[in-house]
């Protein structure tokens, strides 16, 4: 059975509570559209569910709408759920009267109907029954148990086949669609659904490039179909397709007319206006707005980082008490592996989980209270000066959380151009894998009082870029029209922490799923990377007895003569381990990335984490746990950030942040742009542009802050 | 037709015994009285009385059902109240909830005369071809209904539709009702999707900084729409800024 209905109408929400976690996710074949299909069992009968993309009509003017119609035109399923949002009626019964049209078995959904109870209405539902004859059930998305009514009334409807369609239009228009009706099937044999009819007589091209291939002669029918249009049009001096639609709210008005036993209430959305009063306010909306933004980021950061504490004393407890437990002799590979290599490699990203969850709380919150359509709302016109539509703040802000469900969500972008633009500068929002990143950088090279706004800098930065480069591609490669920005405002809706613990804790598992698989797999590899080959003689040790290092115990520093070093012999186990680094095969890739990074200040140990960041974000910080661990020589914890605050200067930490901001987005996010934009060359556009982009940010960036201190 | 002469309060009644019963089976005296605004002492004479006149089965002394006689009574008492707002509203032009107001305090004193005639004139305006695109817009789009200003012949004979005003030059707070749909391609499609029809009435809510894009207030739903787009949805300012959203009134 489908699920098909307006967007906001709950439509997620009721498969959720039907398929109560069954479900698959995957893709429409040839496109990038998401198919979510699910099942649950009724009655011993099992029943596939699949939920459509929300449509407004059975048009085909986005990739969601056609989806949607050709699945009720052409997929010969046995029922289809058209839920509707019961507070927004007059509307949404167009989008029924369309898919009776199309000859579909029909059964009427009217979800949020505790809303539209608390808002006053109240219907005949057995008249409405009667005149749509179609079941007519209330439900509550958000209440599982509400659904067995819709359970029980989609079991019925699938032993019967679908009536004949009881939508009545106007007495012309009802003239024009017979005719049409008798014009088609003389030209083809088979069934003509009314709704073809309409299409036709409407000049809907898809319907009308269906309908000439394979039908010899289908021109000369046309044609005829032409002439009845425009007789219509003269007869009432109107455009056909609005004399459809206007048909269409004609037959929803009188049937609401007929079962509305009380109407809203007009106060009924009163706090929810009130909301908007302030949150749209011409003067307040967007400082508001920024404020918030703000606000999630101080939760993640400042909020998020008692529990990252906890987990980081956690973590290198666990080490200290592995590492006392297991004597070095024994099997000194393995333990290196795991103390060095997975505790220090994965227990580096780990400790950000907090963190992490909670941004994907505060943004998931912004999502379905409905926020961010008014957010869209005021940053429309701002986002159009760079060629982007307000729409594309949806997505870009997803990307916040991480890029791959940003990327697919520029679908809800119309505009083709609209769309691969916001994918390709999509990553440049620093997504939920960067973060690690930014907590560990930042701390390291600012000083406490600023670190909040530091981080909301790169955010901003990023976001900044983005813009600038999504207006530079617009003017460039991706000119053209663009699309109408028409977007509903839904109430604001309180969501269930239910709802939002489920999607942080989905999210949050992808996020340790990731760590365990990619992470752990990546760390793994870069520990051996980084462990073999091993030197056969250290410097160090050729230096000692050489008299150009004194091993020391910190105190005698002066009295040396020139070129002699004191170390302690806590810093020769040290330059040991570096060197035993540098002679590994990571060692030497980072070696020969070295001039090539050097302008920004890069050195072989950064370069090495970087190309482990290539496939995750968060494995640089991983690469960096392992990096230090074995240059430390004993496989402790110390706080990574100190050492790194230590070994580089503020102008490498800043190009460092801009680099890792702006280029190289991870493989799962080429992948993801490449099946979205269906094509690779766009795939690789972003990864080469964004790189090179990156390299110039940063090196000039290393080079301004040298210049000016 | 029985010549049944209600008062104008036993009409009432009847209608809001209508009304109660087209959601439930019964209607209880207390449903009344509440739908009433009364209390509950002051239904039952009224009860009395129209079960009297045979119009209602009054079962239990608690729930009440119209006869067949009662229901051909409550039909005509609601009819003639739907056809007043609807002549206020969609003729006058008047704000719905004002509209129904006036029906209410208009609709007993109707005479049967009046109320064939504008069924008949309701009826003239659904069927006359250039009723829908001559008759309202004319009038609709004439300074001198709209405003109440003198004619100064600034139409010069033709019609002042042209003079009607867009969507994108309305100022926040104004209720109206679209005229006609300018925009083709995919935003026409969009814009009928969403329910821009002439006889639509939505209200312009706000702005955004920097006047654009517009937030409009439909029946039910709220809608973003931007400037340029809404420069192709012409329109008619209804005479009073009205608070709420309307309640459906499509078109002819």
């Amino acid at each position: 059975m489908l699920l098909a209905g307006n967007p906001n109408s709950g439509k997620t929400t009721v498969f959720n509570g039907l398929t109560g976690g069954h479900e698959h996710v995957g893709n429409y074949p040839g496109c990038t559209v998401e198919k979510r299909t699910g099942h649950y069992l009724h009655a011993g009968r099992s029943f596939l569910v699949t939920d459509l993309p929300g449509a407004y009509g059975l048009t085909s003017y986005s990739p969601e709408e056609t989806i949607t119609r050709d699945a009720i035109l052409k997929g010969g399923a046995a029922v289809v759920v058209v839920v509707v949002d019961a507070t927004a009626l007059r509307r949404s019964l167009v989008f029924l009267a369309q898919v009776l049209e199309a000859g579909a078995n029909a059964v009427l959904c009217l979800n949020m109907s505790d809303e539209a109870h608390q808002a006053g209405q109240r219907l005949n539902l057995p008249e409405m029954e009667r005149l749509l004859g179609i079941p007519v059930v209330e439900t509550v998305g958000r209440q599982p148990r509400s659904l067995d009514v819709l359970r029980e009334a989609v079991a019925k409807a699938a032993t019967r086949a679908a009536g004949p369609s009881r939508v009545v239009l106007g007495v012309r228009q009802e003239r024009a669609v017979r005719q049409v009706c008798d014009l088609l099937l003389k030209a083809q044999s088979g069934q003509i659904s009314r709704w073809r009819a309409i299409q036709v007589l409407l000049d809907d091209p898809a319907a009308v490039a269906e309908f000439s291939e394979g039908t010899p002669g289908a021109a000369l029918t046309l044609r005829a179909v032409a002439r009845v249009r425009a007789a219509l049009e003269r007869e009432t001096g109107q455009q056909a397709d609005l004399l459809m639609t206007a048909a269409w709210y004609g037959f929803v008005d009188g049937l609401l007319r007929e079962v509305t036993v009380s109407g809203v209430r007009p106060d009924a959305r009163a706090v929810s206006d009130a909301l908007d009063l302030v949150v749209a306010h011409p003067l307040l909306g967007l400082p508001f707005f920024l404020a918030a933004m703000y606000g999630v980021f101080w939760v993640t950061f400042s909020l998020g980082d008692y529990p990252m504490q906890w987990l980081d004393s956690g973590i290198g407890f666990l080490a200290s008490a592995i590492a006392g437990a297991w004597p070095e002799a024994t099997l000194p590979v393995l333990r290196s592996l795991v103390l060095d290599g997975i505790i220090g490699g994965v227990g580096g990203v780990l400790v950000f989980l907090p963190n992490i969850a909670l941004l994907f709380l505060g943004l998931s919150f912004l999502e379905d209270s409905g926020y961010m359509a008014r957010g869209a709302f005021l940053l429309d016109r701002f986002m159009h000066r760079f060629g982007l539509h307000g729409k594309s703040f949806i997505p870009m802000v997803t990307g916040l959380g991480c890029s791959i469900p940003g990327i697919m969500g520029t679908r809800i972008l119309e505009n083709e151009r609209d769309r691969l633009t916001t994918m390709l500068v999509l990553p440049l929002m620093s997504c939920g894998a960067r973060l690690p990143i930014w907590m560990l950088l930042i701390p390291a090279f600012c000083p406490p009082p600023w670190r909040a706004a530091a981080l909301w800098l790169v955010y901003f930065f990023g976001a900044f870029l983005a813009l600038l480069l999504a207006l530079l591609l617009r003017r460039t490669l991706l000119r053209g029209d663009e699309a109408p920005f028409v977007m509903e405002l839904p109430p604001y809706r309180l969501p269930t922490w239910r709802g939002a613990v489920q999607k942080v804790i989905e999210r949050s598992w992808l996020y340790l799923r990731k760590a365990g698989t990619v992470i752990l797999g990546i760390s793994i590899l870069l520990w051996v990377a980084t462990t073999w080959p091993q030197p056969r003689h250290y410097r160090v040790d050729a230096e000692i007895p050489r008299g150009e290092v004194v091993v020391t115990d910190g105190l005698q520093a002066a009295n040396l003569p020139d070129g002699v070093v004191a170390l302690t012999p806590g810093e020769v186990a040290h330059r040991r381990a570096a060197e035993a680094l540098e002679c590994s095969v990571a060692g030497r890739v980072g070696r020969i990335l070295e001039p090539l990074l050097s302008p920004l200040g890069f050195d072989w140990k950064l370069s090495v984490a970087l190309v482990g960041a290539l496939a995750a974000k968060e494995v640089f910080v991983s690469q960096m746990g392992v990096v230090y661990a074995l240059g430390e020589g004993e496989p402790e914890r110390e706080h990574l950030r100190e050492r790194i605050a230590r070994d580089y200067p503020a102008s490498t930490g800043v190009a460092l942040i801009l680099f890792l901001l702006i280029a190289t987005p991870c493989m799962a996010t080429l992948a993801v742009t490449r099946r979205e934009s269906g094509r690779w060359s766009f795939a690789f556009l972003q990864f080469f542009g964004l790189t090179a982009i990156g390299y110039g940010v940063a090196a000039a960036a290393r080079f301004l802050i040298e210049a000016l201190s | 037709m029985a010549a049944v002469t209600l008062t104008p309060a036993l009409e009432d009644y009847l209608e809001t015994i209508y009304g109660l019963l087209r959601g439930q089976p019964v209607a209880r005296v207390r449903d009344i009285a509440r739908d009433r605004g009364v209390r509950p002492a002051s239904v039952t004479p009224a009860v009395q009385r129209l079960a009297q006149m045979g119009l209602i089965r009054y079962e239990r002394r608690e729930h009440i059902s119209l006869t067949p006689l009662g229901e051909e009574a409550a039909r005509r008492v609601f009819s003639r109240h739907q056809l007043l707002t609807r002549l206020f509203s969609e003729v006058l032009g008047m704000g719905v909830k004002q509209a129904e107001v006036d029906a209410c305090a208009m609709e007993h004193n109707l005479s049967s005369e009046a109320m064939d005639r504008l069924t008949r004139l309701f009826e003239f305006m659904r069927s006359c071809p250039r009723g829908e695109a001559d008759f309202l817009p004319l009038l609709h789009g004439c300074p001198v209904f709209t405003e109440g200003a003198k004619c100064d012949r600034r139409c010069q004979g033709e019609s002042c539709a042209s003079a009607a005003v867009t969507l994108a030059t309305v100022a926040p707070g104004i209720q109206v009702r679209v005229e006609r749909v300018d925009a083709v391609g995919a935003i026409r499609r969009r814009l009928l999707d969403m329910g821009f029809l002439p006889g639509t009435e939505l209200r312009v809510e706000r702005r955004a900084p920097s006047g654009d894009p517009l937030w409009l207030r439909m029946d039910g739903f709220q809608v973003s729409l931007r400037k340029a787009e809404a420069a192709a949805v012409r329109v008619v300012p209804l005479s009073a800024p009205d608070g709420e959203d309307p309640s459906p009134s499509g078109p002819v």
